[in-house]
């Protein structure tokens, strides 16, 4: 059944039903994977795994990549499927309500960002612009599960 | 480098079967190729740049390889490709879909050990453990990579026929109060919330409880 | 003439224990066979995605006047509904739903629940709402109720234990829903009351 999480971030406490976006990225996982043919390169993961971040950073990437997610990647994903795109929508609409509670956490510095976020940031950005839009975008949702894993 | 005709069918239905972690590459042979047939097989893990070839899966004549060692980092995702050969000629390289260890993978049943005494039964529920490539590795129980992971236990009253569940975090449970010199058929499956995986109930472990003094 | 093709009116939200649907009074068109489509917008579409509008899962060229859209809501944010008016190849404007519907609105009502007792072990059962459902289960011994206990029961259509019982006094059981997707819950059930069956049937 549902499965929301508190997820706390040190002060800042987030809810997240992470069932239903799991059953969303599941039931457009294969589709999508299948669109991104590259195999050598990682947009989250690239050269190194989030799970090789610093704990007192973790508030910060995980807006960040919600924010990442929100405002560039969802948009460049439109596919020919409505049933997919459906969804894609339902995706970014949960993302964007969980972006809005982290912001207020940001808001009220419940969410410090260090070094490492910023870097980690920086080279995700890199590898998103390090191809063209559509590919990147469809490799980063692709890589959805990589970052519901690492929050878990 | 005397490279082959790839012209052979490609093997078919490339994909990896996962049980508690335990990762293995199957895929059923090119149509209409009959005996004869040997396999190589090579694996990626996504986002690195390389395709490892597996020695120990090299010109093999089975369609299975075990992969187990080379993706039991569970934090990784991995790809892997199967090529055929027949009579001096190939067939192209077949790959997985993406596979994630941690979401792709089945559960076991819980081993189930029931004791009881004259009005209750105690039940004792151990989560299978994550795959090892020896006996001597240390055991890494499922409950550690699954920390959400819970128990759902039946407990059948023989003669009434009445199930009753229970729904428990710890791996023990005791139900008092029951009849003396009645037989009681327990079972359990391991339910873990995110990712959503559910194993399949174990097979049911009967005891009776001790006739009245 | 194409422009005269009336948009449905009426449209409104009837939403109850997240099952969503949207209604409107229907379109009478002589001689004609009239259709509609639904189309929804998520606060994402509204502020990322140019304010595009979605097709609904079920409801394209649809002849009826209700729209099952619980698909199609799968997010606690501010949706935009709207429908129109097919004959063949003519298309009415939109009709778009006063307000946005979120679904942290839906209206919940308590689970059918049925209490039993077995010998001396309490038990309920309880309804299925469907995957988004869990319950809380409150329990207590009658003239207790400060000391009531609570289990959160996500197994549904199964006899589900809560506790054992002592012989005598009566045992009093209810239940609300909580959707963990909009962290509401129910109302209670009606409290239910029973004794551990002494005598023969005591047992299970």
């Amino acid at each position: 059944t549902a499965g929301i999480r508190i997820f706390r971030f040190g002060p800042c406490q987030v809810s997240l039903s992470m069932t239903e976006i799991r059953a969303g990225f599941n039931a457009i996982k294969a589709n999508i994977q299948a669109r991104d043919p590259i195999r050598t390169l990682s947009i989250l993961s690239y050269p190194h795994s989030l799970h090789k971040v610093q704990s007192s950073d973790r508030c910060c990437i995980t807006h960040q990549l919600f924010d990442f997610y929100v405002e560039k990647v969802f948009k460049h994903c439109q596919t020919e499927d409505s049933s997919i795109n459906r969804k894609i929508s339902s995706i970014a609409n949960s993302f964007l309500s969980v972006k809005r509670n982290l912001g207020q956490c940001r808001e009220q510095n419940k969410c410090t960002c260090g070094q490492e976020s910023s870097e980690k940031l920086k080279q995700i950005l890199e590898n998103y612009e390090g191809l063209n839009v559509t590919s990147a975008a469809i490799k980063s949702l692709g890589e959805l599960d990589i970052l519901l894993d690492w929050m878990e | 480098s005397g490279e082959l005709s790839c012209s052979l069918p490609n093997p078919r239905n490339v994909h990896f079967e996962s049980v508690n972690m335990k990762n293995v590459l199957h895929w059923s042979a090119p149509a209409g190729t009959g005996d004869g047939v040997l396999y190589k097989v090579k694996y990626s893990v996504y986002g690195v740049g390389k395709w490892i070839r597996k020695p120990e899966c090299k010109n093999i004549n089975r369609t299975w390889c075990d992969l187990s060692s080379e993706t039991s980092d569970y934090e990784e995702q991995y790809y892997a490709s199967v090529k055929a050969f027949l009579h001096g000629m190939c067939s192209d390289w077949v790959e997985t879909t993406r596979f994630n260890p941690l979401t792709d993978t089945k559960i076991d049943p819980p081993m189930v050990s029931v004791s009881s005494t004259e009005k209750s039964i105690s039940i004792i529920l151990t989560a299978p453990g994550k795959w090892k490539k020896s006996p001597e590795e240390e055991s890494i129980s499922l409950l550690q990579v699954y920390p959400g992971l819970q128990y759902n236990v039946s407990v059948l009253n023989k003669k009434t026929k009445k199930r009753w569940f229970f729904s428990i975090s710890n791996s023990t449970l005791v139900v008092p109060w029951l009849e003396p010199g009645t037989t009681y058929c327990v079972s359990a499956r391991i339910r873990v919330t995110t990712p959503l995986l559910y194993s399949r109930f174990s097979k049911e472990y009967c005891i009776a409880t001790l006739k009245d003094k | 003439e194409d422009a005269v093709l009336p948009a449905p009116q009426n449209i409104s939200i009837l939403s109850t224990n997240m099952k969503h649907f949207l209604t409107w009074s229907p379109v009478i068109i002589q001689g004609e066979t009239v259709r509609y489509s639904v189309e929804f917008q998520g606060e994402y579409e509204r502020e990322y995605a140019n304010e595009s509008w979605i097709p609904t899962c079920e409801c394209s060229l649809i002849t009826a006047t209700v729209c099952n859209i619980t698909e199609d809501i799968s997010a606690t944010v501010a949706y935009n509904l709207r429908v129109r008016t097919v004959v063949g190849a003519r298309r009415s404007e939109w009709g778009t739903l006063k307000g946005f519907f979120n679904r942290i609105t839906t209206s919940l009502t308590p689970p059918l629940t049925k209490v039993i007792a077995d010998g001396y072990h309490l038990l309920v059962e309880l309804e299925d709402m469907g995957p988004a459902f869990q319950f809380c289960v409150l329990y207590w011994k009658k003239g207790q109720e400060d000391r009531m206990q609570q289990k959160v029961v996500k197994e549904v259509g199964s006899v589900v234990h809560l506790d054992t019982m002592e012989a005598g006094p009566d045992y009093c059981v209810k239940a609300q829903t909580y959707v963990e997707a909009i962290n509401r819950s129910s109302n209670f059930s009606q409290t239910q009351c029973v004794r551990a069956q002494g005598g023969t049937s005591m047992w299970l």
